[in-house]
């Protein structure tokens, strides 16, 4: 059990150095629950029947900057109108409480943001699928804010392999190195959370900013393709990136991945998707859950993986980003964005120092930002835009 | 009200010729000079906004182009338009219609990218204004103001939320056709919502191409002046983007603004045809009605950009009035932009953006 001495010192901290997190999927969860009607969700008032994200509970959970995923589903068409309306949600919902979200596009906001007691809100998409295999598009994307992307979601992207598909470029191709490169020239940082370990390598190579990883945790602590090879971490200090971990359940506990293999399998067996959620589909997966209870994931969890890539990446190159309303379970004591003074205050347990935490949860995410910026204006001044095509690049 | 109280004083000035004021008492002035001389020096102090060039698409294919120092590949470039005196441009977004759905917003992105990039590649020559006063900021600078549109009703793939997002990059007008809401039966009651939402954003409507109903519905229901940014006079010539003399009095009625453009197809091929066409719609529609739009760069007309003086003569060889080559040029556009600017910010007062879907709006079966 965590002291209350430590929690109270968590949140102290947290007062001046709070949580940049690195993922959190509102929008979606707006989109699909009440098509963007922002008023049927008021986020300044309580939702925690609907979602795990409001203001009120972002204020108790220290957040000081968040970045709204404007993630779109690859396996539906449209991806790049679709992405458009998700940055159009996003910016009403900053429009809309100008007391708490702050508009935020460099570090230099998010300072801002900080010092006016207000959360910095940044965007970043999530899955290549968003670009439609064009730089302008790409190019269009940064210029409406979104400030990182995923270079791929559950499935590959022409040009790059994802963590969770069968390998076909084997990284990424002439092309997806295009799109690393055109993203390092406008400043939006490479996003490596879903991505193969292949198309991991083959980003660091080619990005000449740093990387991040907006969600994801230790593969070595929990064995799941969504989490980061320790040679990977281990790339990371030269890089200057971050790893930002994140507490879904089924990827950071290895009773829960061994668990969700099983249902998975269940739901197969009985004939369904397994990501199906019909009524029908539900049920099979509910007698699932009553023969076998579902693994519960705990604060202490999640400082394992901390633990660990802090011993393997360095605490220059630790983050968090929680998933937040894009995960359907969360660790116990991490039920939704007003947890992070818990994992806080188990890391001082552990004997971590304010220094490290102060660059866990604010600092190290403001460097990478700025850190990207610096490159951009440095290529900017000796490279034109590109206009190459994956046609050209990769036949 | 600061701000209101400049828009006021700046009104007058926009519409009337600063130096009626000083020479009124001594008309009627005798007028020396050939009528070219008068247009270049009238055409100094009241630049075109010209209302409607194709050149981003046709940027689209050439693989290295300089628009600072001439151009070939292109109808216009940086030197011909100073030379046809243009202070303003629209920059049109349109695409093939075989462009619909996700291609046509990634086309659209893509246009918007690449205006950008021409932009700034020609920081002396060019620059982008999102705002009646920043037209006139970039004149005051010496630029070419560039506005951006009008784009198609494709661009938006039926969502409120795109046409926000592409404000948001800029883009200020938008074509009430191509799309299963702005069709020949006219506006649905979700192409109605679209244009209120233009109304609150700042967006004009342009019906060039647009079917008689839907113009009649957006004439009645829009809060700003509507554009046409390339049509000319049907009773001319019979053209299905030109209007009916019916419809410019209507236009004219809702201080709305048709652009006549140099285009063989829709004007005729020679000045005097473009000049027919001016006198035309300024009879029927009014003299706070009229503009000019080049079309330059879809299908090249007479003259390249550079070929204005000669119209704006040959408009003082019939005796047009300078204050009304003032407002053609320059004052009238700077009135439609002007009011889309004010009218945005009373409607954001009003109204908060609109998230209503297609699907809610209009029958499937529509």
């Amino acid at each position: 059990m965590t002291e209350p001495a430590s929690l109270d010192a968590a949140r102290e901290l947290l007062r001046e150095f709070p949580v940049v997190d690195g993922h959190n999927d509102l929008p979606w969860a707006l989109r699909e629950q009440v098509r963007y009607d922002l008023d049927a969700r008021d986020v300044a008032q309580d939702q925690h029947a609907h979602l795990h994200t409001d203001i009120p509970r972002l204020r108790a959970g220290g957040v000081g900057a968040q970045y709204w995923s404007v993630y779109v589903r690859a396996d539906l068409p449209d991806a790049v109108p679709a992405t458009l309306e998700q940055i159009d949600c996003v910016t009403r919902l900053i429009a809309r409480h100008p007391r708490d979200l702050h508009p935020a596009r460099t570090a230099a906001d998010m300072e801002a943001a900080r010092a006016q007691g207000r959360i910095a809100s940044l965007m970043g998409a999530e899955g290549g699928h968003s670009i439609a295999n064009s730089l302008g598009v790409l190019r269009g994307l940064y210029g409406l804010g979104v400030r990182y992307m995923t270079l791929t979601h559950n499935d590959n992207v022409d040009w790059a392999d994802s963590a969770t598909d069968e390998p076909r470029a084997g990284g990424l191709t002439a092309f997806g190195r295009a799109v690393v490169r055109e993203m390092n020239r406008e400043g939006m940082l490479v996003d490596l959370s879903h991505v193969a370990a292949t198309t991991m390598h083959d980003a660091l190579d080619a990005s000449g900013a740093p990387v991040i990883f907006s969600h994801s945790s230790a593969r070595a602590v929990c064995d799941h393709p969504r989490n980061i090879p320790d040679d990977v971490l281990e790339r990371l200090p030269a890089n200057g990136g971050m790893a930002m971990v994140t507490f879904v359940p089924k990827f950071v506990l290895q009773a829960a991945v061994d668990w969700t293999a099983a249902a998975d399998d269940n739901m197969r067996a009985h004939g369904f998707h397994h990501l199906d959620t019909t009524p029908e589909a539900m049920k099979v997966h509910r007698a699932f859950e009553e023969t076998r209870p579902r693994p519960l994931a705990t604060v202490a969890t999640v400082a394992d993986h901390l633990d660990h890539m802090r011993e393997v990446a360095g605490v220059d190159c630790l983050g968090i980003g929680g998933d937040y309303d894009g995960t359907a379970f969360t660790p116990e004591g991490l039920d939704d964005v007003s947890g992070y003074p818990r994992l806080i205050a188990e890391l001082l347990d552990r004997g971590w120092s304010k220094a490290d935490l102060a660059k866990l949860t604010w600092q190290n995410a403001v460097r990478v930002l700025g850190a990207a910026e610096d490159v951009a204006r440095d290529l900017q001044a000796t490279r034109a835009a590109s206009h190459a095509t994956i046609e050209s690049l990769d036949g | 009200m600061a701000d209101l109280q400049d828009e006021l004083h700046a009104l007058p000035e926009a519409c009337e010729l600063p130096d009626t004021a000083q020479t009124a008492p001594f008309a009627p002035r005798p007028t020396p000079g050939d009528p070219l001389e008068r247009a270049r020096a009238l055409l100094a102090a009241h630049p075109v906004i010209d209302g409607h060039s194709g050149l981003p698409w046709a940027l689209r294919d050439l693989p290295w182009y300089d628009l600072q120092l001439g151009e070939s590949g292109v109808d216009t470039d940086v030197l011909r338009l100073r030379e046809g005196q243009v202070g303003a441009l629209l920059w049109s977004l349109h695409l093939p219609e075989r462009l619909a759905g996700e291609r046509a917003v990634g086309a659209t992105l893509e246009q918007l990218d690449l205006v950008r990039s021409v932009i700034a590649a020609h920081p002396e020559g060019l620059r982008l204004a999102r705002s009646a006063g920043q037209v006139i900021d970039a004149r005051n600078c010496g630029r070419v103001a560039v506005v951006l549109g009008p784009a198609g009703a494709a661009a938006l793939d039926d969502s409120l939320g795109i046409l926000r997002v592409l404000h948001s990059l800029g883009l200020r007008v938008l074509t009430l056709a191509g799309a299963s809401w702005a069709g020949e039966a006219g506006l649905t009651r979700f192409g109605e919502e679209v244009v209120r939402e233009m109304n609150r954003l700042g967006v004009l409507a342009d019906l060039s191409g647009a079917s008689d109903a839907t113009i009649g519905r957006a004439l009645a229901l829009s809060r700003t002046p509507v554009l046409c940014t390339r049509s000319a006079a049907r009773s001319l010539r019979a053209h299905p983007d030109n209007l009916s003399d019916a419809l410019l009095a209507e236009l004219g009625a809702a201080k709305g603004l048709c652009l006549v453009p140099s285009s063989p197809e829709r004007t005729g091929p020679r000045v005097q045809d473009v000049a027919d066409h001016v006198d035309h719609v300024r009879a029927i529609a009014g003299p706070e009605c009229v503009g000019l739009s080049g079309a330059h760069d879809r299908g090249a007309g007479p003259d390249a950009a550079s070929g204005y003086p000669q119209l704006i003569a040959e408009l003082l060889a019939r005796g047009w009035p300078e204050t009304d080559v003032a407002l053609l040029t320059w004052g009238n556009m700077q009135r439609v932009l002007r009011s889309a600017d004010f009218a945005a910010r009373a409607a954001r007062e009003r109204r908060k953006p609109s998230t209503v879907r297609i699907t809610e709006l209009d029958a499937p079966d529509d």
